[in-house]
């Protein structure tokens, strides 16, 4: 305990840590993601006409907009212009363009294809942009310059608007004012056709095909294709041509019996019949993209046990298609991809098995490639993807396709090899978990075991646990020649370990992620986030959609509850396997020995405690807000929350007791109407107002996050006197509790070694109240989210972890930067500046060594999640939303670990030189004594 | 013919044979000033009678106790010195500091233990019963010097005189209530 508080005041006195240059890059990771990309949006492009290679577009379905470096899935830019745009999200980009274009929501914006700086913004305010188009050609001459692009809107203003491909300006809009749902744009070389879905009061939907002319937008034709008894919704209209030398219309039936395609232009109707004798459960026409590629196309079906395809011909002369061939059916999942080059259309079959590529011409195989398993995508299927093809004299070289995988990993299979994986799944993450490692697990259960028996037999079961641990020791006596090598060489311990295995620091820790539709992977951060396991929940609950499920870490397991379902599914944490709840001893996270048990929930608005783990119709107490108010959110102190020190030592060596109670809780709540935010501390158990405060201008629609931990709690507000976003403020409240004003004084409560809030004792009075010291700061940006930093035993001193979202990072606040002990106008006494105080200063600016994330952008972030280390001073942090992100904090630097510039060889040569020394000089000096002796 | 030495001169003889001290006439009194060196039977008999008269055994202890009593206040005398020199180093651990911190322990408690030793030589069947008080004059002295380092300690903080000293020893309270949120059940 000595050592512990010695440790503790050298924490205080050093000042906050930063990140050291040789440890970036290496105790943290970062997965950049996108989201899973859209099909219609992802293609492979050059971002200049001049550039030899291609860059990998795509837009997410959460509307990030990234470029993948097809060689390694480094991601070269991406953008997240707005994250809640409703519509969905479009990308587009015209043949040798240096700007890509894109349209989420209402806004239309062009971006450098090379780098991701805006060109050009157009806003639609009010309409939702529906389709977008590049006008590729124009009365059958291509535009070497920046290509215009044709969008489509819907709600606000219903028409189509042709926007300059410079500029963004609008060259001309046509306005739809028939009150008919849009459906899409496409361009032929001399026309541009608007597709919009005529409903009339009965029956199905009729197609609306109008042409415009794309110098002027005005309307030259309009017709109504006959398709009442096929197409219902968007849904059945399975393609509608863009780009292409001959625009398609195709669309199919409720039961994808019947394939019908309309050249657009004309009335003709082409039916086909399915050919699978199954039934087909979807249908999907892949057609090039290009204007000067043949007119051929793919169809590609699918079916409960397998798919197959059939490739067609346009005769553009005679207005009519044909079918070329059919490419057999086989078991399994697969996709199609469409390439072209030049003229030529390749058709690219993925399955999970082998890849083959054939020319649209004829169905003689053009390359086949078996694809090699790989441990990340094993039991998954491609579900689509994007290709391009090489062919040289008359056979395909090389093909690589980047494919959508249905474990929710993108990845490029570059000739059947896997050349890289991105887990875009993991960009839903909306829970995570930290979870220990197996070994630990076994190891805490047996010390447990032990710890429950007598001396005698505790004593037994040691010895055997000693023996049985006897068979890893060849094992480890082989790991030692590698593990001093990889000492002495001083790499880093991560790199050696390739398996996930207890190191001797306790780096290694999984975190359990669940997605938002009901994914779930175990990182092990020790590892830079590799995934270890990866599983889809649908398999262990078929009819559950998920919501967003959430995650608890139990020993050995994780349990997960979601809104879809009643239960809880509980997850192996090695091995991702379903336990049913049998095998299990299902344990509470914590465990109350000899106390009253109360759990509290929010209900209706109230948030109200009950006594006993069981939901009774009698709150022991109901906290509900002053009128008008209403329950934001509230925060619980951490289940472990180790305090080293229960008080705080003055300068003078008296103590202030800190108020260290289990029970607190934070509750906030605002007042729509007046603006304000209301910060209540509850007691738990009792539901007893400990303390309250109050702000008033509060723009309540941004978030206001809090933190409670040990005696302290933050939390941080935008303040906002205008209701106008010009004046903007955001403040940062740190608030202490202590048993008393007075040092050296526990309080009302005295000495005695417990106490209960619910029952408190007749001479004590009512319950005692905690002293609150309070200080609030200005900070330059608004807090998204905040939490606090873990170490084992808590001597450490802690952290405030909160993001930026404005500026995409991560910043740990030291503690003693946001005391609320500084003095407030005047310089600190001598004493003062012995703790560590320094004078209040009303502003935090936030000082670019605290920021966790250095040079990485971490995008979206949620929530984070901080887990003590097998290191006191060290703590794990990992953060989830968009992006994932793992880092290592030590707030008062790492005191116990010997740090990357400890040369091992220089000290080992020095204990050599000096062991050589030591022999040639010890002769010597025998020979002098012998000789002193003699010399008298 | 063997031939005489001459005689020898007269200042040889004078040399050889010095004149006698004592006046050969002894009526002339020697010069003032002028003592006459003794004989070894004078200087026998001189000793026996000394010109000072040897001290009493009473006079004796008195001297003794005038010197006991110098050793039992010399601590004292030294204190304010020390004083100052302990005021002047600080309050700061540093090994100078705590060196002359040391010996200020360690000098006062040696020299009680050898108390019995530094007043030996005053021990007299005369002074027994009166070096008592000395003695004991001589531990409070040394007891001054010992609260002098206790005194230096204490601003040095390293005595435990504080509550943050023992509030490693002061447990949590334990709260015979446990209150979670339901989602952790």
């Amino acid at each position: 305990m000595r050592f512990n508080a010695a440790v503790a005041l050298a924490a205080c006195l050093v000042p906050a840590a930063a990140i050291f240059e040789d440890d970036a890059y290496h105790i943290d990771f970062h997965h950049a993601l996108l989201g899973l990309p859209k099909h219609d949006a992802t293609f492979f492009q050059k971002p200049y006409a001049a550039s030899k290679a291609s860059l990998l577009y795509t837009i997410s379905e959460n509307h990030t907009i990234g470029v993948i470096n097809p060689k390694d899935g480094a991601l070269v830019w991406r953008q997240a212009p707005s994250p809640n745009a409703n519509g969905k999200g479009l990308l587009r980009s015209g043949e040798e363009q240096d700007t890509v274009i894109s349209a989420i929501g209402d806004g239309i914006t062009a971006w450098s294809a090379s780098d991701g700086r805006i060109v050009w913004e157009a806003r639609m305010d009010g309409a939702v942009v529906e389709d977008l188009e590049i006008l590729e050609q124009e009365d059958g001459i291509t535009n070497a310059e920046a290509k215009d692009a044709i969008v489509l809107l819907s709600e606000g203003s219903q028409g189509v608007k042709r926007l300059d491909g410079k500029t963004g300006r609008v060259k001309w809009s046509y306005q739809d004012t028939s009150g008919d749902s849009p459906f899409q744009v496409s361009t032929s070389p001399t026309t541009i056709y608007y597709i919009s879905l005529h409903t009339p009061l009965l029956g199905g939907s009729k197609l609306k095909v109008t042409s415009l002319s794309p110098i002027t937008g005005k309307k030259i034709d309009q017709y109504t294709l006959n398709s009442d008894s096929e197409i219902q919704d968007h849904e059945h209209i399975l393609f509608a041509g863009a780009n292409t030398a001959a625009p398609l219309l195709a669309w199919t039936d409720k039961t994808n019996k019947v394939l019908k395609v309309n050249i657009i232009g004309t009335k003709a109707i082409s039916t086909f019949n399915v050919p699978s004798k199954d039934a087909v459960e979807k249908i999907i026409l892949h057609a090039p993209g290009r204007v000067n590629s043949l007119p051929h196309f793919l169809v590609e079906y699918q079916t409960k046990t397998g798919h197959s395809a059939e490739v067609y011909h346009v005769d553009l002369k005679k207005n009519i298609v044909s079918k070329a061939y059919s490419l057999p059916e086989t078991a399994g999942k697969g996709i199609f991809t469409v390439s072209t080059s030049d003229a030529n259309v390749y058709f690219t079959r993925i399955t999970t098995e082998e890849i083959v590529v054939v020319s649209s011409v004829s169905h003689g195989i053009l390359g086949r490639w078996t694809m090699k398993a790989s441990p990340t995508l094993a039991g998954s299927y491609p579900v689509h993807g994007v290709s391009e093809v090489v062919v040289k004299s008359g056979s395909a070289s090389a093909v690589r396709s980047a494919v959508l995988f249905s474990n929710g990993q993108w990845a490029l299979v570059r000739n059947g090899e896997l050349a890289w994986t991105r887990p875009e799944f993991l960009s839903g993450a909306v829970s995570a978990a930290w979870a220990e490692l197996p070994e630990e697990e076994t190891l805490a259960h047996e010390l447990e075991v032990e710890g429950h028996q007598n001396v005698v037999s505790a004593y037994l079961h040691r010895i055997q646990r000693h023996i049985r641990d006897l068979e890893h020791f060849p094992a480890w006596l082989q790991n030692i020649p590698i593990r001093v090598l990889g000492n002495l060489i001083s790499k880093s311990e991560e790199s050696a370990i390739d398996e996930i295995q207890h190191d001797t620091f306790g780096f290694h820790k999984l975190v359990i992620v669940a997605t938002k539709n009901g994914q779930l992977a175990a990182l092990d951060v020790g590892s830079r986030g590799k995934v270890v396991w990866n599983i889809d929940l649908n398999q262990f609950s078929p009819e559950t959609i998920f919501q967003g499920p959430s995650v608890k870490a139990l020993r050995g397991y994780v349990e997960i509850r979601d809104n879809g379902f009643g239960g809880s599914l509980f997850i192996n944490t090695t091995t991702g396997g379903l336990l049913s709840s049998r095998d299990i001893q299902v344990q509470p996270l914590v465990a109350p020995e000899g106390q009253n048990l109360v759990t509290f929930d929010l209900v209706n608005g109230d948030l109200k405690g009950f006594l006993g783990a069981q939901p009774s119709s009698e709150p022991v107490w109901n906290f509900n807000p002053p009128t008008g108010e209403r329950i934001v959110s509230y925060t619980t102190r951490p289940i472990k929350d180790p305090v080293a020190s229960i008080g705080t030592v003055l300068g003078d060596r008296r103590v202030l007791y800190k108020y260290l109670n289990p029970n607190l809780v934070l509750v906030t709540t605002v007042f729509d109407s007046a603006r304000t935010a209301s910060i209540y501390l509850l007691d738990s158990a009792s539901g007893q107002l400990l303390h309250t405060v109050s702000h008033n201008d509060v723009d309540i629609s941004r978030p206001i996050p809090s933190t409670i931990s040990e005696n302290w709690f933050s939390y941080s507000l935008t303040i906002d006197s205008t209701s106008s976003a010009t004046s903007r403020g955001y403040q940062l409240v740190v608030a202490e509790l202590f048993e008393s004003s007075i040092p050296d004084d526990r309080g009302p409560l005295g000495a005695s070694s417990n106490s209960s809030t619910l029952q408190p004792s007749e001479a004590l009075g009512d319950v005692t109240k905690p002293f609150v010291r309070s200080q609030s700061y200005h900070v330059p940006e608004e807090i998204s989210y905040m939490t606090v930093t873990q170490t084992k035993q808590g001597i450490t001193s802690r952290e405030l972890l909160v993001t930026l979202p404005a500026s995409n990072s991560i910043v740990g606040i030291p503690r003693h930067v946001i005391d609320p002990r500084r003095p407030v106008g005047r310089e600190p006494t001598p004493l003062e500046a012995s703790e560590g105080l320094t004078k209040y200063v009303p502003f935090i600016p936030f000082d670019p060594k605290w920021h966790l994330n250095h040079k990485y952008e971490v995008v979206g972030v949620k929530e984070v999640i901080a887990s003590e280390s097998g290191l006191e001073s060290t703590s794990l942090v990992f953060a989830y939303g968009l992006d994932i992100f793992g880092t290592r904090v030590a707030p008062s630097f790492t005191f116990d670990v010997l740090g990357k510039g400890f040369n091992k060889v220089q000290m080992l040569l020095t204990v050599v030189a000096l062991f050589i020394g030591v022999l040639f000089v010890a002769p010597l000096v025998k020979r002098k004594q012998i000789n002193a002796l003699w010399t008298i | 013919m063997p031939s005489q030495p001459p005689p020898p001169p007269q200042w040889v003889l004078d040399l050889n044979s010095a004149p006698s001290n004592r006046p050969r006439n002894p009526s002339i009194p020697d010069p003032p000033g002028f003592t006459a060196s003794l004989t070894r039977k004078e200087r026998s008999q001189s000793s026996k009678t000394s010109l000072r008269k040897a001290p009493t055994p009473e006079e004796m202890d008195t001297l003794k106790m005038k010197k006991a009593w110098e050793i039992a206040i010399a601590p004292a005398k030294q204190l304010p010195m020390n004083a100052i020199g302990m005021y002047m180093t600080g309050n700061t651990l540093q090994i100078f500091s705590i060196f002359m911190v040391f010996t200020l322990f360690k000098t006062p408690v040696l020299a009680v233990l050898a108390i019995q030793r530094s007043f030996a030589p005053f021990e007299t069947p005369g002074t027994s019963g009166r070096l008592i008080g000395v003695k004991l004059v001589y531990v409070m002295t040394n007891l001054l010097m010992l609260g002098l380092g206790i005194w230096k300690v204490n601003q040095m903080g390293l005595l435990p005189t504080t509550r943050s000293d023992w509030l490693a020893w002061e447990g949590e309270r334990t709260w015979s209530e446990r209150a979670l949120p339901r989602e952790w059940l």
